[in-house]
């Protein structure tokens, strides 16, 4: 599996000409594994700074600067989705305030079964027709007509949809197949927030020993 | 705060919440403490948003205090971001005719006035070099400005402890530890008090001053504390009793 190393650094002092008056300034830096960064670690920071930007409530922090740097340590394929899973746990460590946290996962279909997997490899990612990368928030965005019928249309509920954050799809795809990938990547992205929470919770417990004894 | 919260238990344990995660309704029967009172007060890691709801900003615990209905989440954090009225040590590191430049961790550096201090006049001025240690206090902070401090007690007007800083040495921790640091239930401070004396002051920004009669005893009162943060009361006094062995 693919590994990635995520710094936090802010709210912090920010070159004046990087200075925002009445937000925190988002500096999203991507290292490669090997090599100088290039055009695809230019591409995934803005894809992190973009999809983070109006999740960070910047404006507790006026003119200061929040410097995430993201380090790849090992790459099979979905780099793009640890990256961003491991900012939103460095950016809940460092205790920068959010409006909700992320979960990624990506999705291949393959090419000869037709079949949606999940987190691919890099050897699934060469032999797959398209590609899928998503990014959900943990408020689930089902609208009010939609949450009346939940209880008694359990077809309602199934195709209930979190709110995408970030979407890249690379490939070739029906409609019927890229909606039927957010679904899928949708439930899988609940197990992603659910890591997340223990994460958080065992970390808690451990601070408190001492207090609580 | 601390002393007077009362934790948000459900039965599985205190509360633990995410940025996002939305304050109990009315209907769930905990925001029902004072009926008298129905304002809420929102401490930190807690945000009201435009549509009315109240959401967690923070990952951490949610606490609640019974007197004035208020709601809060203790989280923790390295980064210090400064708030009135708490106490924190900070290092000097420029001057000029009305006002010291201190660090003290947050994004810029802080303002001390050179007359903030106990018995300060225009013809007697303290005198604090660049590199000296300071423990003051909080007087002003807000998002949009530099924070300022005061190195006397307020409501007494005398110098209570802060002031300069001389000897001793500084170490950084996070912010949550030196919260619990402050609370007196915590052991490790205690613990250290029956083997080694020594002098604190503990800086709510996550720095905290130790001096004592000799390097080797601050070194290892230094050690002992930053080791002291994920143990419990079991693990804590072994922990001293193998580093006062050592000495």
């Amino acid at each position: 599996g693919s590994s990635v190393l995520c710094s936090v650094v802010g709210p912090a002092e920010v070159k004046i000409r990087d200075e925002k008056l009445d937000k925190a300034t988002l500096d999203v830096v991507a290292r490669p594994l090997v090599g100088l960064p290039g055009v695809k670690d230019k591409a995934r920071e803005q894809a992190i700074r973009e999809t983070l930007e109006p999740l960070v409530l910047s404006g507790l922090h006026p003119r200061t600067g929040i410097q995430i740097v993201v380090q790849t340590m090992k790459d099979d394929g979905c780099v793009l989705s640890t990256a961003f899973n491991a900012t939103i746990l460095a950016l809940l460590d460092a205790g920068i305030p959010l409006k909700s946290i992320l979960g990624s996962v990506t999705c291949i279909i393959d090419s000869k079964t037709n079949q949606i997997l999940l987190d691919p490899t890099t050897e699934e990612l060469a032999l797959a027709k398209s590609t899928h990368v998503f990014v959900f928030d943990n408020k689930t965005s089902v609208s009010s007509t939609q949450q009346e019928n939940d209880n008694m249309d359990q077809d309602n509920a199934d195709s209930a949809l979190g709110a995408v954050l970030f979407s890249d799809s690379t490939g070739l795809f029906t409609e019927e197949e890229y909606f039927e990938c957010a679904q899928v990547c949708f439930k899988a992205t609940q197990a992603v927030h659910g890591f997340i929470r223990t994460a958080v919770q065992k970390k808690l417990e451990k601070e408190y020993q001492q207090i609580q004894a | 705060m601390a002393s007077i919260a009362a934790e948000q238990e459900t039965p599985a344990g205190p509360q633990i919440v995410l940025p996002g995660d939305l304050l109990p309704s009315s209907d769930s029967g905990l925001l029902d403490d004072a009926p008298a009172a129905p304002v809420i007060k929102l401490g930190p890691g807690l945000q009201p948003m435009d549509d009315d709801t109240i959401i967690a900003v923070k990952a951490g615990t949610l606490k609640h205090a019974a007197v004035g209905n208020r709601w809060w989440i203790e989280s923790n954090q390295r980064r210090y971001v400064a708030a009135p009225g708490e106490s924190v040590v900070g290092v000097v590191v420029g001057k000029t005719v009305d006002h010291y430049k201190i660090d003290i961790g947050t994004a810029q550096p802080a303002l001390l006035g050179v007359l903030a201090f106990e018995g300060a006049s225009k013809r007697n001025k303290p005198d604090i070099k660049i590199g000296a240690l300071v423990y003051c206090r909080v007087s002003l902070a807000n998002k949009d400005m530099e924070a300022e401090l005061e190195c006397f007690n307020p409501t007494t007007g005398k110098a209570d402890g802060y002031g300069e800083l001389k000897s001793g040495f500084v170490i950084k921790t996070s912010l949550g530890l030196a919260r619990r640091l402050l609370d007196p239930k915590t052991l490790i401070l205690r613990l250290l008090g029956q083997h080694v004396p020594f002098e604190t002051a503990i800086g709510m920004n996550g720095k905290i001053w130790i001096n004592s009669t000799s390097p080797k005893h601050t070194i290892l009162i230094c050690n002992a504390i930053k080791n002291s943060e994920y143990l419990n009361a079991q693990e804590c006094t072994t922990m001293v009793k193998s580093l006062i062995e050592r000495l």
